[in-house]
């Protein structure tokens, strides 16, 4: 349980962010709300610092919950040098930061949003430091890009922060998904995500022929993230973000994620030729550009935040050595850098909050006003510019014995110290400017000298313990015994070996002192002639910027979104063509072009010619292409009836009698409401859209569309027909089980009510469910004003002269079969339900014949006359009985006959006198239900298909109105 | 024979594809109502034996395959709810939209 203390401080900022949101209504002062949440920084801080003394020297503690157990993920916890040195600098600064944005945005009460981020982005960052495995580092990387997001933009109405935040997100988002590509090579290859299989499995992982990718790709993630050449961009225009968020993400913390990960996994991937010349080239063109560009800066943040960027690529290029000295000075530089350049962005902040200003052409000559911030300033920046005795010259002297160490190859061993003295230089030659720019010198416009004086405690306290530390280490006589001990404990986490550390300011006269002395003078000379050389670098020398490619990359995604969306124009054609096209495509690639078909199934086969068939196909085929070439709507949908009558006639003849029947009398039911429904259609419009052109072109492409599409419907249909008889095991046993189990001599009709009763369930309560969709549809969607109720037709209508469909006039022969017809088919529904067992036919077939019958009357009296003489037609009832019957019955089953739908034979049990051949079964009662339902439905859709409306007159109206227009 | 019944299958479903992409929204119902039938049509040859006899506990000869049949059937039921269904849009989009031009139906507001 002791290991649970890994966690407690990610619980406890989690607990923070919480507390900051829960005070957003409270009206706190930001300054208050900040004292309150630094408690919990600082917690966290103490929290990891004991952890760390349970932390036996060179080894780690773990913590691991099981996440996704069955895929072998775990979130997992790990504390050792290395992450314990970067967690107290997170939550170290972090404790500073929280109170320092607390006295930055003072009594702003609206600012526990700015708190709540900052917490986030600690918790998050965190998790990164302290994570165990790959996964759970990767969850926390994320995390840090959306809460820098957030911190970035957070005066999100202004435009450039949005940029900003946009711009670090893209940069270093993409690089996360690039990274969480190259540590599932990772885990695949060592066969775990945890850093201790990972770092066991160093030897093969580098041994893999997949190194490279890997490595890129990991790489490429870590260097987007600790902003290394080129991808150096989004640092610079990161410092949008209030200078808090500055100070603690652009310094000490996020843009270390990167720098951390390398340094993780250097001793699994590291000390190769491709780690060290790609770590030493990106690193060292990172600390030369990032040098160069801070120098040519007026603003303070931009200055600091390139000086940022060197110092982040001098410490890739440590990373990259396969030296002891190298990794010491990794170790050192990281702590150093930390505390000089979180105090320098918090002086900053305090200098643009009291004067109100961080350009240097307009500051100067404030040491008499600000002399606490002068010497806080003062100190940090000595030590940014590496001076004695300063914890910085500490660092730039091991850097220098790092960059001079023997085992360098040759030309690097002449570039490297080359390249750190001048960036050494350059950066001096940026802290003096930084300092002389602000307090020293005279104001650069004498008219206006800025005002300003120092803050409260509570504001400089901040800056001033960073900065004081960093004298501090410098100055001891006696070398902090547990700092030395924990610095290297740190480097040989990364190393992967024992390093010795000494934090001696004084090592006698070397290699790196003369270097040193050398680079102050050139930084010292730089200074000097500042105005010339800035001038002349801003005229002359090239920006190194990326920002090119950043846009171009930006608005290339752009286009091919654009392009993307323009697929989908709202033009439901062109999606169909699309999807079609897909189809076939699929359907060929999966299937392949069949090279099996032997030649002679090709040919004619004429014994197995039978006329009846040909002439059903004949007919199908001739009236399927004629519902295409004709020209009005109203003969392509006899034509389509006709298409039917010819599938049912096929049906037959397979022999299918029950799908024949079912098939003919649907056929001419749809061909009933598709004429009733053209009829609701204003005649002029129809007659518009029957005059519809298509181009030639489009005419063309659809054609060959559809045959195209036509043919692999064929072919599969071929292959299929062709490869008969096959194996089937389901419908033997239907064939053998339909009579002994369900006592019907119909296997078709047994399975669609008995084997498969919950299907067909299922489709009377579609079929129920369209009829309720259309009356849904019609009703309310459509309706313009809510004039018009839904009374009770009975009441309402009036005898009328019927008059049929179209409004045209019915003869009354046409009527008197009309009422014979109706029992007439209400006679032979009930026929189909109570012998369907054994023929042809079945509930559905006797619900649509009855349907058919009423239909006939919708054609012939028109909607109100039929209304009103069959006004005890309930439609709404007869679905309501229908549905209910049918689970009822179902149920039924369940009681009697041992499970749902189970067969059961209720005449038998009742000992009911019934006539022969006709049981009382469930089935039967099923039948009937689907009969009921499907009347109901089918009623429910005549009456409202065959409704004249009120809207017809209005539409003519406007059609005739659009018209006159034109 | 199976030839021809791949053929009308194909020619069936290629009048349908061909209806479906017709501006006038009516034919595209009709097209729809083609397919159907063509889909049909393809089931039964998707089944697993001929037979002479109708399927039939009593039949003498061999029975064609029940299963796809049964299966058929349901379609046939679904797509004529569906049908319908797509009927009372086409209404709906003449009233709404004062056109059966598929082309001229652009955004799903007033």
């Amino acid at each position: 349980m002791q290991d649970f203390i890994l966690a407690l401080p990610l619980l406890l900022l989690g607990a923070g962010t919480l507390t900051a949101l829960a005070f957003s209504r409270s009206g706190w002062s930001a300054s208050r709300l900040g004292w309150l949440l630094s408690l919990f920084a600082l917690t966290s801080f103490l929290l990891i610092l004991y952890a760390f003394t349970l932390v036996p020297s060179g080894k780690a503690l773990t913590f691991t919950l099981p996440w996704i157990p069955s895929v072998g993920l775990d979130f997992s916890l790990y504390l050792d040098g290395l992450s314990a040195l970067f967690a107290l600098l997170i939550t170290g600064i972090g404790t500073l930061v929280v109170i320092y944005a607390g006295q930055y945005f003072g009594g702003d009460a609206s600012a526990w949003r700015f708190h709540a981020y900052t917490l986030l982005f600690m918790l998050a960052m965190l998790g990164l430091v302290l994570a165990g495995d790959l996964i759970t580092l990767f969850l926390f990387w994320e995390g840090t890009s959306i809460s820098s997001f957030l911190l970035i933009a957070y005066k999100f109405k202004d435009e450039a922060a949005r940029k900003g935040a946009f711009k670090s997100l893209f940069i270093t988002g993409g690089g996360g998904i690039a990274m969480l590509a190259g540590f599932l090579f990772v885990i695949h290859l060592s066969g775990g995500a945890d850093f201790k299989t990972v770092l066991a499995s160093g030897g093969f992982l580098r041994a893999s022929p997949l190194y490279p990718v890997f490595f890129a790709l990991i790489a490429f993630g870590a260097f987007t993230k600790s902003a290394q050449f080129p991808a150096h961009i989004w640092l610079p225009e990161a410092m949008t973000a209030p200078t808090p968020a500055s100070a603690f993400l652009h310094s000490a913390t996020m843009v270390k994620a990167g720098v951390y990960l390398l340094a993780r996994l250097n001793p699994a991937l590291g000390q190769t030729d491709l780690w060290f010349w790609t770590l030493s080239i990106v690193g060292l063109t990172t600390m030369l550009v990032g040098a160069y560009l801070g120098f040519k800066q007026n603003d303070l943040k931009p200055l600091l935040a390139y000086s940022t960027v060197s110092q982040l690529g001098v410490l890739v290029a440590l990373i990259g050595q396969d030296t002891e000295i190298a990794f010491k000075a990794l170790v050192i530089s990281i702590l150093a850098h930390a505390l000089y350049k979180s105090a320098l962005f918090m002086s900053a902040g305090i200098i643009d909050h009291e004067t109100g200003t961080r350009d240097l052409r307009k500051l100067g000559g404030l040491r008499r006003q600000m002399p606490l911030m002068f010497g806080i300033t003062g100190i940090a920046a000595l030590s940014m510019a590496g001076l004695p005795p300063l914890f910085g010259f500490l660092a730039k002297e091991t850097l220098l014995a790092s960059a001079t160490h023997p085992s360098l190859p040759p030309i690097v061993d002449s570039l490297f110290p080359l390249a750190t003295v001048l960036a050494g230089a350059l950066i001096l030659a940026q802290a003096a400017l930084a300092v002389w720019g602000v307090f020293l010198g005279k104001p650069a416009d004498e008219k206006h000298p800025p005002h300003g004086h120092d803050p409260h405690f509570a504001f400089w306290l901040a800056p001033a313990v960073p900065a004081i530390i960093s004298l501090l280490i410098g100055l001891t006589p006696v070398e902090p015994q547990f700092l030395v001990e924990f610095l290297a404990d740190a480097a040989k986490a990364a190393y992967g070996d024992k390093v010795k550390i000494s934090l001696a300011l004084w090592t006698g006269i070397n290699v790196p002192l003369i270097l040193s002395i050398v680079a102050v003078t050139l930084g010292s000379l730089l200074f000097w002639q500042r105005e010339r050389i800035r001038a002349w670098m801003t005229d002359f020398l090239p920006n190194f910027t990326t920002n090119a490619l950043f846009d171009g990359t930006v608005s290339g995604l752009d286009t091919l979104s654009r392009t993307a969306t323009r697929l989908q124009g709202g033009r439901l054609r062109v999606y169909l063509r699309i999807l079609l096209l897909s189809a076939i495509v699929l359907v060929v690639l999966f299937n392949g072009i069949p090279r099996q078909i032997s030649l002679p199934a090709l040919t004619w086969n004429i014994e197995g010619l039978n006329g009846l068939r040909m002439f059903s196909l004949v007919m199908l085929t001739v009236s399927a292409l004629v519902s295409v070439f004709v020209r009005r709507d109203l003969y392509a949908v006899i034509a389509l009836g006709i298409t039917g009558l010819g599938v049912a006639m096929w049906m037959a003849l397979e022999p299918s009698p029950d799908v024949a029947l079912v098939q003919l009398i649907v056929d001419i039911l749809s061909t009933v409401i598709l004429i009733l429904s053209l009829s609701l259609i204003p005649r002029k419009l129809r007659d518009r859209a029957n005059e519809l052109l298509h181009s030639r072109r489009g005419m063309v492409r659809d054609a060959l569309l559809a045959g195209l599409a036509g043919l692999v419907v064929a072919g599969l249909a071929f292959t299929a027909l062709n490869t008969r008889p096959r194996e089937s095991v389901v419908s033997p046993f239907y064939a053998e089980n339909a009579k002994p189990l369900t006592g019907a001599k119909d296997i078709v009709g047994a399975i669609v009510v008995d084997f498969r009763g919950a299907d067909t369930l299922m489709e009377i309560l579609v079929f129920s469910l369209a009829g309720l969709g259309i009356y849904t549809l019609l009703h309310y969607a459509t309706r313009k004003s809510s004039d018009r109720t839904r009374e009770e037709p009975e009441k309402r209508l009036k005898p009328n002269t019927p008059r049929g469909v179209f409004n045209l006039p019915t003869s009354p022969m046409l009527h008197t079969l009309a009422y014979i017809m109706l029992p007439l088919a209400f006679l032979l529904g009930i026929t189909h339900m109570m012998y369907g067992h054994d023929q042809p036919g079945d509930g559905f077939t006797a619900g649509v014949i009855i349907s058919l019958a009423i239909a006939q009357w919708y054609m012939l009296f028109g909607y109100y006359e039929t209304r009103r003489k069959l006004a005890w037609l309930n439609r709404n009832n007869m679905i309501a009985a229908g549905l209910t019957l049918a689970v009822l019955n179902a149920l039924g089953g369940a009681v009697f006959g041992g499970g749902f739908f189970s067969p059961v034979d209720y005449g038998r049990m009742l000992r009911l006198p019934l006539p022969p051949g006709f049981y009382l079964t469930n089935s039967f009662l099923f039948e009937v239900s689907i009969a009921l339902s499907v009347m109901g439905a089918a009623t429910l859709i005549l009456d409202n298909l065959g409704h004249p409306r009120e809207e017809d007159l209005e539409a003519d109206a406007d059609l005739a109105a659009l018209e006159e227009k034109q | 024979m199976n030839l021809l019944t791949s053929l009308a299958i194909g020619i069936l479903f290629a009048a349908g594809i061909y209806q479906i992409l017709r501006r006038n929204v009516i034919r595209a119902a009709v097209g729809l109502v083609l397919l159907s039938n063509a889909v049909n049509l393809f089931l039964f040859s998707a089944g697993a034996y001929n037979g002479q006899s109708a399927a039939y506990s009593t039949a003498a000869a061999q029975i064609s395959d029940p299963l796809p049949q049964a299966l058929v059937l349901t379609a046939i039921v679904i797509s004529m709810g569906g049908f319908a269904f797509v009927l009372s849009l086409l209404y709906v989009i003449s009233t709404r939209y004062k056109t059966s031009d598929s082309d001229e139906v652009k955004g799903l507001k007033n």
